[in-house]
């Protein structure tokens, strides 16, 4: 399978944060959702991929260039947290404006959008609410032929209504077997909907990058009290944490679990547990140390 | 580069109205107080205010990410703002002789060499500032650049008065006005041009978070 977009070693340092040798990818006709807390490092990582920003080191390649030219660039839908456009402009002018930025701008698919989204044509941005701004957005990334849609942080602070639109609207897209996404984001539930890959990014360092089929149906999270707890083969542990009544531990093969500690009560770990285990919890090499 | 500068029409022209209006009062200030011609001096720098407007508002909405995701290369984004800069003063300047001609009528002090003159004073002190204030624009946050966009209009009279009195120690300008501030309004031309290429080689480097 080709990949849409390749990261490998991109490494960032500023003074008080540091994007550590950085790697995944995205494979054509995924979604790969990139999650993490706040600070972990997932707008320094998109900045890097879009160019925004210069790596030290490492490398990027989109839609198969090492180089972010021109006729890549055409072929990359991006959408940042917020407006994304001046707050004066309206969705007609963002037209006349698009089609002199991208050849293949295609006015017929952005007003198709915006009729699908109920968004009026001659109202200023600055009068729409933050779901019609990132539906604006998302229409635009959308009408110019994208092959990769790169979505930092898109659905952050929309109600669920508005962020099951823009989901839907992001599975139809991937669709198209050469169409893929890149989306950031720390509500990991929209992640565990549509993404098909989670990469998950901690104080600048990605800790996995997994199908996200492989940690929801696989991954499971053994509650225990203090004597199961040691009794457990340290090998089976990747995380654990002590809660007020029990311990937690995340483990990455639910159903071997099952079989070789049966009186374990073993849960299917969310992606946001997984999150929090790996975040909030004990590492096992912490222990081992 | 056609797009982004339509963007920026489009905001320069959500502000129009306070510049001409601004125009048409200060004209008639003047024509009471000193010659109407000297609109000419202030209209081309109180033209290019919706330059800092944009790039204010370019920071504030995220254009400036979602631009550069955009192909349009870095280059052209600053090109952009300094041919915008330039369009504005130009239209600040055309805009002011529709006073200054209406005057005209009425008075005799306005000739083609006074509207000459404060012409390549307005055009040479704009330029100026813009060669202090634009790669500023890009090297600090809004507000600072706030506070560099108003002093660089003091900076640029200051460095107008200073070449006028440095000419003035090879030439006298009293008897020779129009040359000496030719000779300024190239010097403006230089620094406007240097500093089109160091803003150019400041956003090349810059992180745009």
């Amino acid at each position: 399978m080709k990949n849409a977009l390749t990261v490998s070693g991109l490494t960032k340092t500023y003074p008080d944060f540091m994007l550590d040798h950085v790697s995944f990818a995205v494979p054509s006709g995924s979604i790969v959702g990139l999650i993490g807390e706040n600070g972990a490092g997932k707008s320094t990582t998109v900045n890097a991929v879009l160019g925004l920003i210069r790596k030290e080191s490492g490398q990027v390649s989109i839609l198969g260039k090492d180089e972010l030219d021109d006729e890549t660039k055409e072929q990359i839908g991006a959408v940042f947290d917020g407006s994304n456009y001046p707050e004066i402009l309206s969705p007609r002018k963002i037209d006349r404006i698009m089609k002199h930025i991208y050849r293949s701008w295609d006015a017929d698919t952005y007003f198709r959008l915006l009729e699908q989204f109920s968004l009026p044509l001659d109202k200023q941005i600055k009068r729409f609410s933050k779901g019609m701004k990132m539906k604006l957005a998302i229409s635009a990334a959308l009408s110019h032929h994208s092959r990769l849609l790169i979505l930092d942080e898109a659905t952050s602070g929309l109600d669920p209504v508005i962020r099951d639109d823009l989901l839907d609207m992001l599975l139809a897209f991937v669709e198209d077997e050469d169409h893929s996404i890149l989306l950031s984001s720390h509500i990991t539930s929209d992640l565990e909907k549509i993404a098909d890959y989670i990469v998950f990014i901690h104080e600048g360092k990605v800790l996995f990058s997994k199908p996200k089929d492989e940690l929801t149906e696989q991954y499971g999270i053994i509650k225990c009290g203090a004597a199961q707890f040691d009794a457990l083969d340290q090998s089976d542990i990747i995380a654990y944490r002590k809660m007020d009544y029990e311990w937690q531990v995340l483990t990455a093969d639910r159903h071997e679990m099952h079989r070789k500690y049966p009186n374990a009560l073993i849960v299917p770990a969310t992606i946001d547990e997984i999150m929090l285990l790996y975040v909030k919890g004990k590492m096992k090499t912490e222990e081992t140390k | 580069m056609k797009g982004v500068l339509l963007k920026d029409l489009y905001i320069a022209k959500s502000n129009i109205l306070v510049t001409v209006v601004s125009l048409i009062v200060l004209g008639f200030g003047l024509s009471f107080l000193l010659e109407t011609s000297a609109l000419l001096v202030l209209a081309p720098v109180a033209s290019t205010t919706a330059v800092f407007i944009s790039i204010t508002s370019d920071a504030g909405s995220k254009w400036n990410k979602n631009v550069i995701a955009m192909p349009v290369s870095r280059r052209t984004i600053i090109a952009e703002k300094y041919s915008f800069y330039l369009l504005l003063a130009l239209a600040g300047l055309l805009t002011a002789l529709i006073p200054c001609g209406l005057f005209s009528l009425f008075e005799t002090d306005i000739t083609l060499q006074s509207l000459w003159l404060y012409g390549t004073i307005g055009i040479s002190a704009t330029l100026f500032a813009g060669g202090i204030s634009l790669p500023c624009a890009y090297l600090f946050d809004p507000e600072k650049s706030q506070i560099v966009f108003m002093m660089s209009f003091m900076a640029s009279t200051g460095m107008i008065v200073a070449l006028v009195l440095l000419i003035n120690l090879f030439l006298p300008v009293k008897h020779h006005m129009l040359l000496a501030f030719h000779i300024v309004l190239a010097a403006a031309v230089l620094c406007f041009t240097a500093s089109y290429q160091a803003a150019v080689r400041i956003y090349q480097k810059q992180d745009i978070i």
